[in-house]
């Protein structure tokens, strides 16, 4: 019987200590994400925006309109055949690309309501109003959260307007372009940032 | 042409003809043939660049097409991967998945493998049944098409498996049980998920053991709603030759021409004659026809198993090629367009052909008209030749007849003209000759008859020692028989001993080798040889009689001399041998020297005789007069008169036997040439008159010979005081000294009246002398003869008379003068003071 009682005190001590070790951390952890700062999504997306697009205009200004109009290379859809430069607009899709399979989450992508390939043509309801409503109103950003599933993921989309006249000549020329009567700053479409939401 | 003639004459003619149709030819041929080869090379050039870009058009033509094709079951693919049915199923397996543990996934999943692989009928109704492949199986019938958009009935059956993945790479929705169950570490399946980003990705064609053919894949991601990730992969199967060969089969050009699809590894993936899966037979060629570029190259190989060079044209699937392997750099398609260089090339090989045949047509032309061309020429040319060989024998009678109205024709003209001035000049030339030959007989006459004529017995003796000619003289001096000369030997006329004879035929060969006679004298018959001269010429000079040779035949005594007659018109030449009889003149000879040598005794003993008599009378005299004198002062001073007469007779004596004055040493030493000749002249200006007297110096320089000075100075001394007193104290003196390599030539030339030549010869006679009594021994040049044959030196006198003499001294010189010897040279001569020495 005191056997008994003293396995009983011995289990009992043990379980205490356990706990404490337990219980203590998660205390700390807890007291620490209570108190580290978040960001909302939208100013996520906002820098990540800021990003994108002093890059693509660093690419479209200085290095393709620059080099062009110096005669030293043009900037070409097949610029792998034709030893180009890629236009801006893969520049973005491909770093895009890139980005996504960097594993980090952030997904961006350029889409519009008259893709010249159709994969780029908007892919939920989202995408397509925003499109619409930023033709419209390009000024702000469209923003709104969407699931997969049971993923909810925050997305902004920003309008996308012809910045050069290699926009222009690309979209108003191609083949396989449903619209062709584009101008200089004419909102061609839209930026998709996509952030998943934990 | 006709080489079986033998005829020297015709070869030399076809040689002429023929070297003119070859010209022709060679004319004709070599530039047809530059012109063929270039025509060939041009032709074959410019034929492959028009041909290389036509097959690069038609290359890259295909390979739009082949890319429309793809993009087109691409497009039909993805209609299945964007249906929303199946991307909610997806969605829905993918969350329920992510909800799972990893065990209860990883079992669920082996359950359903072992199932699917064993044909478990439950498994199979799962991924073959459900409604994911049913929908699957309606698009790829048509029914979830549009109206216009069926698909074709070769895409339907050219696809061999159709299914969908999930993320995990597990099968879940199939048409068929031929698909593997799980897929997650196939390449495809790989590059179709992304990390879940998804891409398409096109597969290179391989061997499916599935479905047992050469298949290509499109994997396509299904992504969700949103188009966020990766939900599912759909992967379709597709056999390469059905699904491409309708699309290129049909494009063929000419036997051979036609197009073929490769990927980057050079294997076909679909051609009308090479089967799909087979690389190109030559890897070398993938580099060459694979880059990202449209293109054409000359090849080495055709790739189809040929080893003849090859026009490729070639060009990259642009747009597909992105999506093979993931990237345009991993891999990318090809097309290849190929004829064979035979059939490329038949047309230009067809032109060369007949131009060849219509060259050796015009080749044959050409020599056809080539041989009558040259036949017009030649012909007046071998008649020409003809009239010249006639010409040459004198026969020319009708005159060439050439009416080419050419060249040819003056030059016939010309001939003619020749022949008739040819045929004049040999007219007059026939009577000249028989002059010219009486002449010529006459000549011979009388030379035989000059001859005959001269006093001395003349042999001609050719080259056997044949006796040839033998003038009277010789025919009666040796008993010759005229008329059996020719072969008479030589020696069968001489009556000589062996010894002379032996002599005689080793001179007669000397003559006959270098044209040289030897006119040594016997004795010396290895010694020089002089130059052979015509016996008839007078000597110039006196001739030396030690240099004549000399034979006895029978009591009379011969001089003779060979001579050599150089044979004209290639006759042989001739030795000569003249004779003269000199029985007579060794007599007279010997006499001669007998009354020379008596002459000289006389004209010495008188000489001395009268030398000696003034003093021996003074002596006699003085004698007497001491005799009958009482004063004995008178006495003494007749007694030293009487001792300077004694002294006069011992010099006197002295001068004749060449002893020197005062008896120095007989050690020769260095002198200066130059100074004891101006010692000498300068004594002797002191105590003779010389104011009319002008000399003039030519030296050498200081020149050093071994000699006792005050000799070779008395020498001098006698030699001018002949010179000053030939020229009674006035006029030039000219004294110089040149320099040989071996000895020094002192010459003293005065402007005298001369010596006349009868007295030349006896000029170093003792006490021959020209001057008054008293005035001269008569010893002066003997005594310097001697001494300067003591030296070593010759002195030799040349004259004319009326024009001067001059004496020559030569002495030989000190081979090498070293300073000692200089110095004592210049000691000995400042040592050697001037010291008048009576002549």
């Amino acid at each position: 019987m005191h056997r008994v009682s003293v396995s009983l005190y011995a289990a009992a001590l043990t379980i205490l200590i356990y706990g404490l070790l337990w219980w203590g951390p998660s205390v700390l952890s807890a007291k620490e994400r209570s108190g580290s700062p978040g960001i909302p999504p939208e100013k996520a997306a906002a820098y990540v925006y800021a990003v994108i697009k002093a890059d693509r205009t660093l690419y479209t200004t200085e290095i393709v309109n620059r080099l062009q109009a110096k005669g030293v290379i043009t900037a070409s859809e097949h610029w792998e055949q034709e030893n180009a430069l890629m236009l801006p607009a893969q520049f973005l899709q491909h770093s895009g690309k890139l980005a996504a399979e960097n594993g980090s989450g952030v997904r961006y992508r350029l889409i519009g309501l008259w893709p010249i390939y159709r994969r780029n043509s908007p892919a939920s309801d989202l995408e397509r109003n925003a499109l619409e409503s930023l033709r419209k109103n390009p000024d702000l950003p469209v923003t709104g959260i969407i699931t997969s599933g049971r993923q909810q993921y925050f997305q902004a989309i920003y309008p996308d307007l012809a910045v050069s006249q290699a926009c222009i000549d690309c979209h108003n020329g191609h083949l396989l372009s449903p619209k062709r009567d584009f101008k200089l700053n004419d909102v061609m479409g839209g930026i998709a940032i996509t952030i998943p939401l934990e | 042409m006709n080489p079986a003639r033998p005829s020297s004459r015709a070869e030399t003619r076809w040689g002429l003809q023929l070297k003119l149709i070859l010209s022709m030819l060679l004319v004709g041929v070599v530039p047809l043939m530059v012109g063929l080869g270039l025509a060939f090379w041009q032709g074959s050039r410019e034929i492959q660049v028009v041909n290389g870009e036509s097959f690069k058009a038609l290359a890259e033509e295909t390979a739009r097409k082949i890319d429309v094709l793809m993009s087109d079951e691409v497009t039909r693919t993805s209609r299945i991967a964007v249906d929303p049915s199946i991307i909610l199923e997806l969605e829905q397996r993918r969350d329920a998945l992510l909800g799972m543990t990893e065990d209860e996934r990883r079992r669920a999943m082996d359950k359903l493998a072992s199932g699917w692989e064993a044909k478990d009928t439950a498994a199979v109704q799962t991924v073959t049944g459900g409604k994911m492949a049913g929908l699957i199986q309606e698009y790829l019938s048509g029914a979830k098409s549009e109206a216009d958009q069926l698909i074709p009935q070769v895409v339907r059956s050219a696809t061999k498996m159709l299914y969908i993945t999930d993320i995990e790479g597990n099968l879940v929705a199939a048409l068929t049980t031929m698909p593997p169950f799980a897929n997650k570490n196939t390449v495809w399946w790989k590059g179709a998920f992304n990390r879940g980003v998804g891409q398409l990705f096109i597969e290179d064609v391989y061997f499916d053991e599935r479905a047992q053919s050469y298949v290509i894949s499109i994997s396509l991601p299904i992504m969700d709603r949103i188009r966020y990730g990766v939900v599912g992969v759909l992967h379709r199967v597709i056999d390469a030759k059905e699904l491409i060969s309708p699309s290129i089969s049909p494009i063929r050009f000419g036997k051979t021409g036609h197009v073929m699809l490769i990927d980057h590894r050079g294997i076909v993936m679909s051609c009308p004659i090479l089967p799909t899966g087979v690389p190109l037979s030559d890897a070398q060629l993938i580099p060459l026809v694979t880059p990202l570029q449209p293109g054409w190259v000359s090849a080495p190989s055709d790739g189809h198993g040929g080893q003849s060079t090859s026009l490729i044209g070639f060009a990259p699937v642009p747009e597909t090629s992105r999506a093979t392997n993931s990237d345009l750099i991993k891999g990318s398609w090809h097309t290849f367009v190929w004829q064979a260089s035979d059939e490329l090339f038949a047309p230009i090989r067809h032109l060369l052909t007949w131009m060849a045949v219509f060259s050796i047509i015009a080749v044959g032309l050409m020599t056809s008209l080539g041989y009558f061309a040259a036949h017009r020429i030649v012909m007046p040319v071998r008649r020409l030749q003809a009239a010249a060989q006639l010409i040459g024998r004198g026969e020319l009678s009708q005159p060439i007849d050439i009416q080419t109205g050419d060249e040819l024709q003056d030059l016939a003209d010309e001939f003619n003209r020749m022949n008739r001035q040819l045929e004049a000049a040999f007219a007059g030339l026939t009577d000249q000759v028989a002059v010219k030959t009486q002449q010529v007989e006459s000549l011979l006459h009388s030379t035989d008859e000059i001859l005959d004529a001269v006093p001395t017995p003349i042999i001609m003796v050719d080259h056997d020692e044949q006796v040839q000619y033998i003038n009277r003289v010789g025919r009666d001096s040796f008993h010759a028989i005229p008329t059996s000369t020719a072969s008479i030997p030589l020696f069968d006329i001489l009556p000589v001993d062996a010894a002379a004879r032996a002599h005689l035929r080793k001179e007669f060969r000397r003559a006959q080798r270098g044209g040289n006679a030897a006119t040594t004298s016997g004795t010396e018959d290895a010694a020089a040889i002089s130059t052979a001269r015509d016996p008839l010429t007078p000597v110039m000079g006196t001739a030396e009689p030690n240099n004549r040779q000399e034979i006895q035949i029978g009591s009379r005594r011969y001089h003779y001399q060979w001579f050599h007659m150089a044979g004209r018109n290639q006759g042989e030449d001739r030795i000569g041998l003249v004779f003269r009889d000199a029985t007579d003149d060794s007599l007279l000879q010997d006499q001669l020297i007998q009354a020379e040598k008596s002459g000289s005794l006389g004209t010495l003993t008188a000489g001395i005789g009268h030398e000696l008599n003034n003093p021996l009378f003074g002596i006699l005299g003085l004698g007497e007069a001491i005799e009958g004198e009482a004063d004995i002062n008178r006495v003494r001073s007749y007694a030293r008169d009487i001792v300077q007469h004694g002294r006069r007779m011992a010099e006197i004596i002295r001068d004749f036997t060449g002893v020197a004055a005062r008896e120095t040493s007989d050690q020769r030493q260095p002198v200066h040439l130059e100074r004891e000749l101006d010692q000498a002249i300068a004594t002797l200006t002191t105590s003779i008159d010389a104011s009319g007297l002008t000399i003039e110096r030519t030296y050498a320089g200081d020149t050093c010979v071994l000699a006792l000075p005050d000799q070779l100075r008395q020498a001098f001394t006698n030699i001018l005081m002949n010179a000053i007193q030939a020229m009674k104290g006035r006029g030039v003196l000219r004294l110089s000294t040149s320099l040989t390599n071996t000895s020094v030539v002192a010459t003293i030339t005065d402007s005298g009246p001369g010596i006349p030549k009868q007295h030349l010869s006896k000029i170093f006679d003792p006490f021959f002398t020209t001057k008054g009594q008293g005035e001269g021994s008569g010893l002066g040049l003997t005594v310097a003869r001697r001494i300067i044959k003591k030296f070593g030196g010759d002195i030799r006198i040349e004259s004319q008379e009326g024009s001067g003499t001059s004496c020559i001294v030569t002495l030989p010189i000190i081979p090498i003068s070293p300073p000692t010897q200089e110095a004592s040279c210049t000691e000995s001569a400042s040592r050697s003071m001037p010291q008048p020495s009576p002549s």
